[in-house]
């Protein structure tokens, strides 16, 4: 059972690390998380918190880049090079086709995210003290944020996946542009589900059709702000494991959702 | 090698017969032309015996690679049935039983030959020193033993070819599908191919063959079905198709205008071919005395016998000549 998908998924790590495009990414993320600390001078007094926004924005940003561009082609890529018909023409069922891309594409951002992690470290660790010592009343702020990165950064990666997998069940509806368009919206409109919430408040003054629908997006669009922790540590808030794992298994289970719609569509689609 | 006689074919009816194919009416629609013809693969009715070499010939876009999708479960038939050793098509149970070559195999370019064919067997949940074995057999098998740590993308089309053919058989089949088998090969591959081929029948394997190098096909197969415009319009044992009952054929050149119009008045119809010339006769007598007539007026005799149609003029014949 197990054992199609990780060699589906391996195949899928090894070919996605020769995309010239998604490593240019990569190594372009690497280069603004790098040069983070040097933006943070823009903003006199604020330097910890400018390296913290850009770091974990770049690491976000980019990696979500890196999950659409990636996850749209893992599919499509398979069906027009034709790869697909000696796999599917070998006891692997299309479940197991479909949820090793997906997991041999997780395995591929675990990594780009840790070595975006890992850059984001360096940096923080050079720069971080310095800007701290400068501002000796975030001192309890900078001591908790080692950790808190490390929980942003995880956080980070169970969004990412899950916009990985929003994109490879839109690659098998849409063409590819299409599927990227509808991968960012979701992403961008995913941001903002608590803002349908409000919106749909009857005490703001909202009709019952903007109720309807405001209310079902908020229900039915994954919600993305929830993986941004970054406010929390620049206040030096604790986020605790309970509210970590409350996160990441929201997250899993939406992907579970997300996945499963992939094969159904998959499982009637023609190669 | 030769095809199995007429003894076993006949004890092939009388015994129990498998099928390792069978389909009824199967059929794939994926549009209508401007007549409102179907467009795709019409009613496909197959049977083929296990241990046989079928031929599925036809021209550009006659449905051979649709039927072959269909019997993969690649894609799904619009209306029809159909089983492969009494299995549903597409179903993993089917899948552990066959092997797969397309034409113009695509793989994962980053692999090699044995990275590749670790692959494939691994997904039949071969591994270890099985795996080992079977790969190092099948390089030797295939002529890529010594190729084998060069990247599928420094691959010629041949090699493709050739490592196509060894993933196919990775699970040792009992139901191979090849597609354009000897495409891209040289002469000496194509002659190591067909061996290979009979190798496998000889060993009780059935081998479904996709092509239009009709000569190719011709030795090899002990079975073919023609497919024109998505429908089946010829199917048969080989050596039937190519019979011509009672049919002599005296082919001759240098004939002179004089001889020409003696022979089309005693043969039972004529033709020109090529530089030559040749009359049919309904029995052989007819012809002997034709070819004494034609040399005695000086014409060069090239041929004289039983006549024989060739699987292309079969094919010609069937798809009324638009190929």
């Amino acid at each position: 059972m197990m054992r199609p998908i990780l060699r589906v998924a391996r195949a899928t790590f090894h070919e996605a690390w020769r995309r010239r495009f998604l490593n240019g990414i990569l190594l372009f993320a690497i280069l603004i998380i790098g040069s983070s600390w040097v933006f943070a001078y823009l903003q006199p007094g604020a330097e910890l918190q400018m390296i913290i926004d850009i770091g974990l924005g770049a690491i976000r940003f980019f990696g979500m880049l890196i999950a659409v561009f990636m996850g749209t082609r893992l599919i499509p890529d398979e069906i027009e090079r034709r790869t697909i018909h000696t796999i599917l023409a070998k006891p692997v069922s299309r479940a197991q086709f479909v949820f090793g891309k997906f997991l041999g594409g997780a395995a591929t951002i675990a990594v780009n995210l840790a070595l975006m992690g890992i850059a984001f470290y360096i940096v923080f660790a050079i720069k971080a003290p310095e800007f701290a010592a400068a501002k000796p009343e975030d001192a309890f702020i900078f001591a908790a944020m080692y950790s808190n990165i490390a929980k942003a950064i995880v956080l980070a990666l169970f969004e990412i996946w899950l916009v990985l997998g929003i994109a490879v069940v839109a690659s098998t509806l849409f063409s590819w542009v299409l599927s990227v368009i509808f991968t960012f919206v979701i992403y961008f409109v995913g941001q903002m589900s608590d803002f349908f919430q409000q919106l749909s408040d009857p005490g703001r003054g909202a009709s019952q059709i903007a109720q309807v629908l405001l209310g079902a997006l908020y229900r039915v669009l994954p919600h993305f702000e929830i993986f941004d922790i970054r406010e929390a540590i620049l206040q030096g808030t604790y986020t605790p494991w309970g509210t970590m794992l409350q996160t990441m298994g929201q997250g899993a289970a939406y992907l579970v959702v997300v996945l499963l719609i992939g094969y159904l569509v998959f499982n009637e689609r023609e190669v | 090698m030769k095809r199995p006689g007429k003894l076993a074919r006949v004890a092939r009816r009388c015994f129990a017969i498998s099928l390792a194919i069978k389909t009824e009416n199967l059929s794939k629609i994926y549009s209508q032309d401007a007549t409102g013809r179907p467009v795709g693969l019409i009613d496909l009715s197959l049977e083929v015996e296990e241990g046989q070499i079928f031929g599925l010939l036809g021209p550009n876009g006659s449905g051979k690679t649709t039927t072959l999708k269909l019997l993969l479960g690649l894609i799904f038939p619009t209306r029809g049935s159909g089983q492969i050793f009494g299995l549903p098509l597409g179903s993993n149970a089917t899948k552990e039983r066959i092997g797969f070559l397309p034409e113009g195999p695509y793989f994962y370019e980053h692999l090699n030959g044995i990275e590749l064919l670790s692959f494939y067997g691994t997904l039949f949940g071969m591994g270890g020193s099985r795996l080992a074995a079977r790969i190092e057999e099948l390089l030797h098998l295939v002529g890529m033993w010594d190729r084998r740590f060069i990247h599928v993308r420094e691959y010629s089309r041949g090699m493709r070819q050739r490592i196509g053919a060894a993933q196919a058989m990775i699970n040792d089949p009992d139901l191979l599908f090849l597609d354009e088998l000897t495409s891209g090969l040289d002469p000496i591959g194509a002659m190591e191919m067909h061996e290979l081929i009979m190798e496998l029948r000889d060993r009780g394997k059935t081998i479904f063959l996709c092509s239009h190098l009709l000569k190719d096909m011709e030795p090899l197969c002990d079975r073919v079905s023609i497919l024109n415009q998505g429908e089946m319009c010829q199917s048969g044992a080989v050596e039937d198709l190519l019979r011509v009952e009672d049919q002599y054929r005296l082919l001759i050149s240098n004939c002179s205008d004089e001889l020409t119009q003696q022979l089309q008045t005693s043969a039972q119809h004529t033709e020109a071919v090529g530089n030559h010339f040749a009359a049919y006769y309904a029995d052989q007598s007819g012809a002997l005395a034709a070819a004494q007539e034609a040399s005695a007026a000086g014409a060069v005799i090239e041929q004289l016998g039983a006549h024989h149609r060739t699987l292309e003029e079969v094919f010609i014949e069937a798809v009324g000549g638009e190929e």
